[in-house]
């Protein structure tokens, strides 16, 4: 499947942290294609394994989050009306008046009903609105609602993966779809290349629960490297020129101090010498990314981060561009195919 | 169980100083499991051994209290909080040190407007004369917790340190009544949960169950101008779905709502907004254990007068069998 397809697909997937059991075994399957061995983990984790040719092979761990951000229901009012709160970063502001379905006995569809403008206060004109405020309607009164819908169902947005002029797709999980997407793609490219290291691509759970699918990962893979890939903030309106990253630039790497440099700088030597697009992202702190986790388990993970630029980030409209991921999997398949040893 | 109950909510354990709390569930328990001991920080462990699943109980030891930082040539106490304290919620109450010893607390006068008080501000007084006439009883680094009974009143039990001797005592309750199970039971009684998980996780670690259930408090929506929130006392006990530190294992959640349905067992779900329970640490032990939890509605949570309902006690401790023998 070409790259701007299969994103399309993974990005329609829905997958709620903590309920990655309803999308793990799609994403098993496309790894099935290009892995000498695929399997899922009590926590939904989706791992595959593709050997190298060395005698002694190390180990590369390379991690990208499937889990989407979403809302799950918390109480169900006599009306029918359906209160509710976040799972993960969820901004109230960027939720009104959404289309959504509700994975209740079975899916529903609902939307976020908002006050018109009509019946606004004067005063309130200008004000958000709290979550606890807002509602999902999904047409029925409680009685009915209560027979479908129970108290913990979660509720995922539709936003139908759109692809936009200039090789660019927008959807409602980008974060981190494109990252399983240059999974794949790293997968596609190490086909054709030879490789002394065992590479493990996992899919983890639960990154927007605070990076739980990467502790048990790391703990359970013991890995010589890792490889994060994730999205970082494309360049937007607006957006601080120093924490956002124009499209089609090429991949970022990340340099900082719970990266490896001597890892990041063989990287980005290996994107000079293939004219792979790249730029560098300065991460002052910890990433908040699952190079975090990486960089202190076990005995502790040499790793390295690769971002993909998305604009609009944590909301259903995210964007990518194609390109970024391709110019991702291309430079992390050659970096472990043109890995030196030590 | 009122009794069990009445014990454990009146023994000194803040978090970190659990051995009290510990020793008095190894008394209760000892002739009923197979195996009691205690690790490193302090949990308690007690095994029923068995051939099947190994399945972790856990239920934190520790209660919220307060830590004496300084003390000055008056013999007042200058203290900061051990685990989440609301600064009205301790003011002019009574706090108990291990020792027995008795304080007040209370501010100082010349702040401009109560709302903006702070622990800082604050003060114990044990009725000392001077500091060396208060060192005869306290200590900078002692800890003291709220004095407060235990009243059973209509069914509902109103007392201090509900969170969480409240699961304790489902536990104990638990494994007094010995269930039937061929699965291997780790009642786990944890340390220092109130300042971040910390007991749960290593205990875990060490026992490597095969899933675990945290047994904890949960708040409630059901009185005057709450925030809303779908659980009430007296409606049964609550199915973690999710809070700050955990969102529940599908297929642990999803057993617990069969045995509630199959044993006909009136339950709730629990989303909490605010606040975690060992599950949030127990989750990501050790490569992943498939993790849930069982709460008792309470009301007051971290008050000096928590309330809850016996008969979701009891319930709790029904389920939880019932869980157990899956």
């Amino acid at each position: 499947m070409e790259c701007g397809e299969l994103l399309k697909k993974l990005s329609d997937i829905r997958a709620v942290a903590g309920r990655e059991n309803m999308a793990a075994e799609i994403i098993a399957g496309l790894f099935r294609q290009y892995c000498d061995d695929v399997s899922v983990d009590s926590f939904y984790n989706v791992i595959g394994f593709k050997k190298g040719q060395a005698e002694n092979p190390q180990n590369v761990l390379i991690t990208a989050h499937y889990d989407e951000i979403g809302l799950i229901v918390t109480g169900i009012e006599d009306s029918g009306f359906l209160r509710f709160t976040a799972i993960g970063g969820v901004d109230a502001k960027a939720i009104g008046a959404m289309e959504v379905t509700v994975h209740g006995k079975k899916d529903l569809f609902g939307v976020i009903g908002v006050k018109p403008p009509h019946l606004i206060a004067p005063e309130d004109k200008d004000k958000g609105i709290k979550m606890e405020d807002m509602r999902i309607d999904i047409g029925y009164d409680g009685e009915k609602a209560r027979e479908l819908v129970s108290i913990g169902d979660v509720v995922t947005f539709n936003s139908p993966t759109q692809e936009l002029l200039n090789n660019r797709i927008a959807g409602k999980s980008l974060d981190n779809r494109s990252g399983v997407a240059a999974l794949v793609e790293i997968l596609k490219e190490l086909q054709k290349l030879k490789h002394d290291d065992n590479v493990y691509v996992v899919a983890t759970v639960q990154e927007e629960l605070g990076l739980i699918g990467a502790v048990c990962t790391t703990y359970n893979i013991k890995a010589d490297l890792g490889i994060v890939i994730d999205v970082c903030h494309g360049d937007m309106p607006d957006a601080p020129s120093d924490e956002a990253f124009p499209l089609d630039k090429g991949v970022t790497v990340a340099i900082g101090p719970i990266i490896s440099r001597k890892h990041a700088k063989e990287c980005i030597k290996i994107a000079r010498e293939e004219n792979i697009p790249y730029q560098i992202d300065p991460e002052a702190g910890d990433t908040g990314t699952e190079a975090a986790v990486h960089a202190v388990a076990r005995e502790g993970i040499p790793v390295i981060l690769l971002s993909i630029p998305c604009k609009y980030m944590h909301t259903a409209v995210e964007m990518v561009s194609v390109n970024d991921i391709v110019s991702t999997g291309k430079l992390a398949a050659r970096y472990i195919a043109g890995r030196s040893k030590e | 169980m009122f009794d069990i109950i009445n014990k454990l909510t009146q023994t000194f354990g803040p978090s970190g100083n659990e051995k009290k709390v510990a020793d008095l569930i190894r008394d209760m328990l000892k002739d009923k499991v197979d195996e009691v001991k205690t690790d490193v920080l302090g949990n308690l462990i007690c095994i029923k051994k068995g051939s099947g699943k190994k399945i972790m109980l856990a239920a934190h030891m520790d209660e919220i209290g307060i830590i004496v930082s300084f003390i000055d040539k008056n013999g007042f106490l200058r203290f900061s909080n051990v685990g989440g304290l609301n600064p009205f919620v301790i003011l002019g109450k009574r706090v108990i040190f291990e020792n027995g010893s008795v304080g007040v607390v209370w501010y100082e006068e010349n702040i401009d407007d109560i709302k903006n008080i702070k622990l800082e501000k604050m003060y114990i007084d044990i009725a000392a004369s001077s500091k060396e006439d208060a060192e005869r009883l306290v200590n900078v680094g002692d800890m003291a917790v709220f004095e407060a009974g235990t009243i059973l009143q209509n069914g509902r039990i109103i007392s201090k340190s509900m969170d969480n001797r409240i699961g304790c005592a489902v536990l104990v309750q638990t494994a007094l009544n010995q269930p039937e199970t061929e699965n291997e039971i780790y009642y786990v009684f944890t340390a220092q949960e109130e300042v971040g998980l910390r007991g749960a996780g290593p205990a875990a670690y060490g026992l490597m169950p095969d899933m675990a259930l945290a047994v904890d408090v949960t708040a409630t929506g059901d009185t005057p101008e709450c925030k809303p929130m779908a659980v009430k006392l007296g409606a049964g006990p609550a199915i973690k779905i999710k809070d700050r530190s955990v969102i529940a294992h599908p297929e642990v959640k999803d057993l617990l709502i069969k045995c509630a349905i199959e044993n006909n067992i009136p339950h709730q779900f629990e989303i909490l907004s605010q606040g975690g329970t060992d599950a949030g640490s127990i989750h990501t032990t050790a490569g992943g254990i498939p993790s849930g939890g069982v709460a008792i509605p309470t009301r007051n949570v971290h008050n000096s007068a928590e309330i809850v309902d016996m008969k979701d006690v009891e319930n709790a401790v029904k389920l939880i069998e019932a869980f157990i023998n899956q």
